[in-house]
């Protein structure tokens, strides 16, 4: 039944079924969606790399003006780790322009960010021709959209059996309990059903017992009240003999603490691999960023809780954040508390661990980047209440699994002879229940995360030419003055990376005119000036200020004509002819 | 010996002037290992790890006989700094003699049960500046770097302004100078003492042009990353040489990759800057009792001091400086990161000079009041007839029109680098103390191995695991490295036995010199059961047993 099943499904994705628009006379349009849309998408599941890529593959084939779709590398297994490029091909170079970088997926299990991104590119795509504000946007915007970037284990988590949080890690295999073998005792699926599920047992001294409105929940007994079930933990084995269950599987290291900005290894930092992006995976995602100095506003999707994260990850890292970048960081992610409901803007260490090497604080400390971290779902979205850190009623999941998935998400209580812990009872929430999305609420979320993106894009630096003016000064001398503008938020360096030099200035040049010298003007009014005495045609401007500007001037020869042009990695190039 | 090294006729030393070939540039050093290679009779094996950016190999000679990889390991890592060329010697010297000795029994038996993993060249880009028409103490690979971040690359390098084909100093006179000459030599440039009422006037620069106007003297030139300032352990970020992120290079990649697999290596020793041998890391609580770790804790501190003793027994450390580590280096990083045993040696310093005691040869000699060690320096050199020194002379500098510029100072190389006559010498105590750390390596053993009937088909089988090394199996620094194993002791059986008690598996944490730990398993089954015991650093010890 299965293999028909995929058999059907490869047939509608090789003949494009599954990709052809509906008869418009059959479509009414909804507010902010797309009423026809030339890729169709079910936004109420999950894909597979397969499946991820198809999609990619028909965005990219049914918008080529728009998206282009090329390979950041291959996973460790030999995966294309897929990225999209989204902007407005006929609107100038996309590395002249800022840049929006958005992944999903790094934590294997934490599955809905792919979906995230890829829905931002579909409806980047699908919208752009009928809202007007999707139009501007990718006009002066490129998006670089890699929607996993843990393919393999990403497949692991959905073909093999897994809990809710498992593999989090990649494939490479790693000795995690030091016994000169690896994976050697991951978790075994008892009763082959695909998810790994909870092993509980009668005992007299046990601690819990049944629910009597659920019965599938155990919950923990009064302190003198006698129990009848004891838990055992998620389904396995002793498959090694040491006397432990489950402690060496898949994995294990967390690919989001293997960046290169104080990283530490995992003697500190659990999780850490070898050392800073020895994750192949991740070291793409280097290579790709190392690549496209023009990216300025960063995103990763997790999941969950609901969480609006940014820098720093480590208490020994809070230095990092100063408060001039601090004030742009509140600004998005206090927006984003406003645009998804039950979601949190919280600051990594302070709100919710001590961490290191995170890909955030890479972005940010390494790359002068800001960048957030979304942990997509929350259980506020069950019923509206609760979230924002505050637990709802203990059975909530519960009730929801029930009444509005109908029990789909739950694995009945069966008995199991386990050979080390003989007459057991294996059951619980499936893997695909708790941290992903349902169904249902998958497109809802997808879109309220995709808007807070936008508005993190839309105010990475926006610089124009404002004013050129001129002053004769005699002797065949004229005094050109120009102001640069920045009409959005961020500036074109971040304090971090004003601090490091990380990227090299911003290059405000004069072309076409024989320049007799150039200075950056601190005080027009007052006629304060800093010259640069070397090659001052090019003037070499350390940053453009968010909602600011900029004024340069030079002295000239009488020219003609002459060009004035702005040459900055993370805002763009611009210029104005005079 | 030292003091033979004093006395060696001064006719050796004109045969061979300082600073002569007698260092192997990378195809010469890259020849004799696979000439020692080829000679070994198999106990050597040669294998080029990665290629660097400058496309050259960076070897790994694996040295030890039967299965390598199950005996305790030492790592020795030569050329973490391009400019010390001797770390390399060192390295490849240090293989030959283990070579040449494996004829006698206790080197040969020696190497049946430890192995070590030479890595004698990881700068070959930086070192291979030694043998360039233009010659300079070179750090960094040949990966293009924007040293000063300004955006534009190698724009500003060293030019060789008085043609003598190396890079030296200019100072250039000016009152506005922080620099000065030294009383006890003029040709050495000091800081002026303000608070002692001295002046500068001088102003003291490499040998160059500033040809990016930027006020700064060659300070973005050709090279690139700089392996012992490029590891993970407080690391220089952004910082000239230190690259965009910790472990960017190849080399830096493929080393720490391989090291990860090599779990037998029980200890790394570094040939250089650094010198723990010659002065102990002290442990100092302050800094081990934050999450980050910054100091060395203290049950490896007292092995560094026992270590070092050993060192002492085959090195003469009288004159050696007590060297610090530095941001982002080789020998930190072993300790710290690989969670394993870590030395470091120079493996040569230069000898204190002591002006003579007989009042005429003394004569001819200031008192060196602040002892400077630049002038000590010189004095040593000349009394060794060491040309070390480019003599100031004025040259016509386009940035300094109008005043007076001289280019001159020590010749690169020279101060870190020993004269050729010295470095036998420095080879074979170093080999000596490889040995005897060798020698001293955690160990298990399996003792007092015993197996009592209980009737009715069960048996007791008890044995002690022991080490009888003088290194413990687990630093204390690795207890909760991952990438350290722990001894395993299992118990093998057949599918007619079976265990009444105990696990097949049980997990040791850790064995101190000396420790030992009792198992014991109830056995139920007739025939034979085998008992092993270790970790890839202890080896691994395994015996039948028959119930």
């Amino acid at each position: 039944m299965k293999n028909i099943k995929n058999i059907l499904f490869l047939f509608l994705l090789t003949y494009g079924i599954v990709a052809q628009a509906q008869d418009a006379n059959g479509v009414f349009r909804a507010a902010g969606s797309p009423e026809n849309p030339k890729v169709s998408v079910s936004w109420n599941r999950y894909y597979t790399h397969d499946g991820i890529t198809d999609i990619c593959k028909k965005i990219a084939a049914a918008h080529p003006q728009l998206a282009k779709l090329g390979s950041i590398g291959k996973s460790t297994q030999g995966r294309e780790m897929w990225v999209l490029t989204i902007t407005d091909f006929s609107k100038g170079k996309p590395e002249n322009k800022p840049a929006f970088y958005l992944d999903g997926n790094i934590h294997s299990n934490e599955i809905q960010g792919s979906e995230m991104a890829l829905y931002t590119a579909w409806y980047l795509t699908e919208t752009f021709k009928d809202i007007a504000y999707i139009k501007e946007l990718l006009a002066d915007r490129v998006f670089y959209i890699v929607p996993t970037i843990n393919p393999d284990a990403r497949d692991n988590y959905m073909k093999a059996p897994n809990t809710p949080h498992s593999p989090r890690s990649g494939m490479v295999p790693v000795d995690n309990d030091r016994d000169n073998k690896t994976n050697e005792d991951g978790f075994d699926d008892l009763d082959n059903d695909g998810h790994i599920t909870m092993m509980i047992r009668k005992s007299p001294t046990g601690r819990f017992k049944r629910d009597p409105n659920h019965p599938g929940r155990l919950m923990m007994v009064k302190s003198d009240e006698m129990g009848e079930y004891e838990m055992l933990g998620n389904e396995g084995l002793d498959n090694d003999g040491d006397g432990r269950v489950n402690e060496d599987g898949e994995g294990f290291y967390d690919p989001n603490r293997d960046w290169g900005w104080k990283w530490q290894p995992n003697t500190i930092q659990g999780g850490a691999y070898k050392y800073p992006f020895s994750i192949i995976e991740n070291r793409n995602v280097r290579d790709f960023v190392m690549a496209h100095p023009n990216i300025a506003g960063a995103q990763s999707f997790h999941n969950n809780g609901g969480m609006i994260l940014r820098g720093p990850g480590a208490e020994e890292d809070a230095s990092t954040y100063n408060a001039e970048d601090s004030r742009i960081y509140d600004a998005i992610g206090k927006k984003g508390e406003l645009l998804i409901p039950g979601y949190r803007y919280m600051i990594v260490y302070r709100d919710l661990y001590s961490v290191f090497g995170g890909e955030l604080d890479w972005f940010y400390g390494g790359r002068g980047i800001y960048t957030f971290t979304n942990e997509l779902f929350t259980s506020y979205m069950y019923f509206n209440r609760g979230g924002r850190g505050e637990d709802g009623p203990p059975d909530e999941h519960y009730e929801f699994n029930q009444n509005l998935l109908f029990g789909d998400a739950l694995v009945p209580w069966k008995e199991f002879n386990h050979p080390q812990y003989g007459k057991i009872e294996i059951g619980g929430f499936k893997k695909n229940f708790t941290r992903a999305d349902p169904g249902f609420l998958l497109e809802s979320d997808a879109h309220r995360n995709m808007s807070f993106c936008l508005y993190h894009a839309y105010h990475m630096p926006k610089l124009s030419v404002e004013e050129i003016s001129e002053k004769n000064l005699g002797n065949g001398l004229v005094e050109v003055t120009a102001v640069i503008k920045n009409e959005r938020m961020m500036p074109t360096h971040a304090s971090q990376d004003l601090k490091y030099k990380i990227e090299r200035p911003d290059y405000i040049s004069i072309e076409g005119a024989s320049v007799v010298a150039g200075m950056a003007v601190t005080n027009r009014d007052l006629n304060i000036t800093e010259e640069q005495k070397n090659n001052p045609a090019v003037l070499e401007i350390a940053n453009i200020p968010g909602l600011g500007s900029v004024t340069v001037r030079w002295v000239i020869k009488t020219a003609k004509g002459y060009t004035i042009k702005v040459d900055s990695q993370k805002g763009g190039v611009v210029s104005k002819q005079k | 010996m030292q003091k033979l090294f004093f006395c060696l006729p001064v006719f050796l030393l004109l045969l061979h002037p300082a600073g002569a070939q007698e260092y192997r540039n990378h195809a010469q050093l890259s020849q004799k290992l696979k000439s020692l290679e080829a000679s070994s009779a198999g106990l050597a094996k040669l294998r080029s790890i990665t290629k660097t950016a400058g496309g050259k190999d960076i070897w790994l000679m694996e040295v030890g006989s039967g299965d390598r990889s199950a005996h305790p390991a030492i790592a020795v890592v030569g050329g973490v700094e391009g400019s010390l060329l001797f770390s390399q010697e060192l390295a490849v010297g240090f293989i030959e003699k283990l070579l040449a000795g494996a004829k006698t029994d206790s080197i040969k038996n020696l190497l049946a049960t430890t192995t070590f993993y030479v890595y004698p060249s990881m700068s070959p880009d930086a070192s291979e500046q030694y043998f360039a028409s233009l010659k300079y103490e070179r750090r960094g690979n040949t990966s293009a770097t924007d040293d000063d971040r300004d955006g534009k690359t190698n724009e500003d390098p060293f030019e060789d302004l008085n043609g003598d084909g190396i890079i030296t100093m200019m100072r250039v006179e000016d009152v506005t100078g922080k620099w000065k000459s030294h009383a006890a030599d003029a040709r050495v440039m000091v800081l002026a003492n303000t608070e002692k009422g001295e002046r500068g006037n001088y102003q003291l620069y490499t040998e160059g042009i500033d040809n990016d106007k930027d006020n700064a003297y060659n300070e973005d030139g050709e090279g690139g990353i700089h392996f012992n300032k490029s590891l993970t352990f407080d690391p220089p970020y952004f910082t000239p040489g230190a690259g965009e992120h910790p472990v960017s290079e190849l080399e830096n990649r493929a080393l720490l990759d391989l090291l990860h697999e090599q779990a037998n290596v029980f200890a790394v020793v570094t040939f250089g800057p650094a010198n723990n041998l010659a002065e102990p890391w002290k442990f100092d609580r302050s800094k081990t009792t934050m999450r980050v770790i910054t100091g060395i804790l203290s049950g490896d501190a007292q092995i560094n001091k026992q270590v070092s003793e050993l060192y002492k027994k085959s090195v003469n450390t009288k004159d050696a400086p007590g060297a610090a580590a530095t941001k982002g280096d080789f020998v930190q990083w072993a300790y710290f990161h690989y969670s394993r045993l870590s030395f470091s040696t120079p493996g040569w310093w230069v000898p204190k000079f002591e002006i003579p005691k007989d009042s005429a040869a003394a004569k001819k000699y200031k008192a060196n009041e602040d002892k400077n060690t630049d002038v000590d320096f010189l004095r040593w050199a000349e009394k060794e007839g060491m040309d070390v020194f480019v003599p100031w002379k004025k040259i016509n500098h386009p940035d300094f029109p109008g005043k007076t510029v001289e280019v001159g100072g020590f010749k690169p190389f020279v101060k870190s680098n020993p004269p050729a006559k010295a470095m036998d010498k420095a080879t074979s105590d170093h080999t000596k103390f490889l040995i005897a750390l060798a020698n001293i390596k955690p160990e298990v053993e399996l003792l007092n191995q015993k197996t009592e009937s209980l009737g009715n088909g069960i048996s007791r089988v008890t044995a002690t695991i022991h080490n009888k090394g003088l290194l413990p199996a687990v630093a204390d620094i690795g207890t909760r490295n991952y990438w350290v194993k722990l001894i395993n002791v299992s118990l093998t059986l057949d599918k007619e036995q079976s265990l009444v008690s105990g696990n097949r598996v049980v997990v040791v944490n850790n064995l101190q010199p000396g420790e030992s730990k009792e198992v014991s398993w109830l056995v139920k089954g007739k025939g034979t059961v085998i008992l092993e015991a270790g970790a890839p650093q202890t080896g691994l010890k395994k015996i039948n047993i028959t119930l």
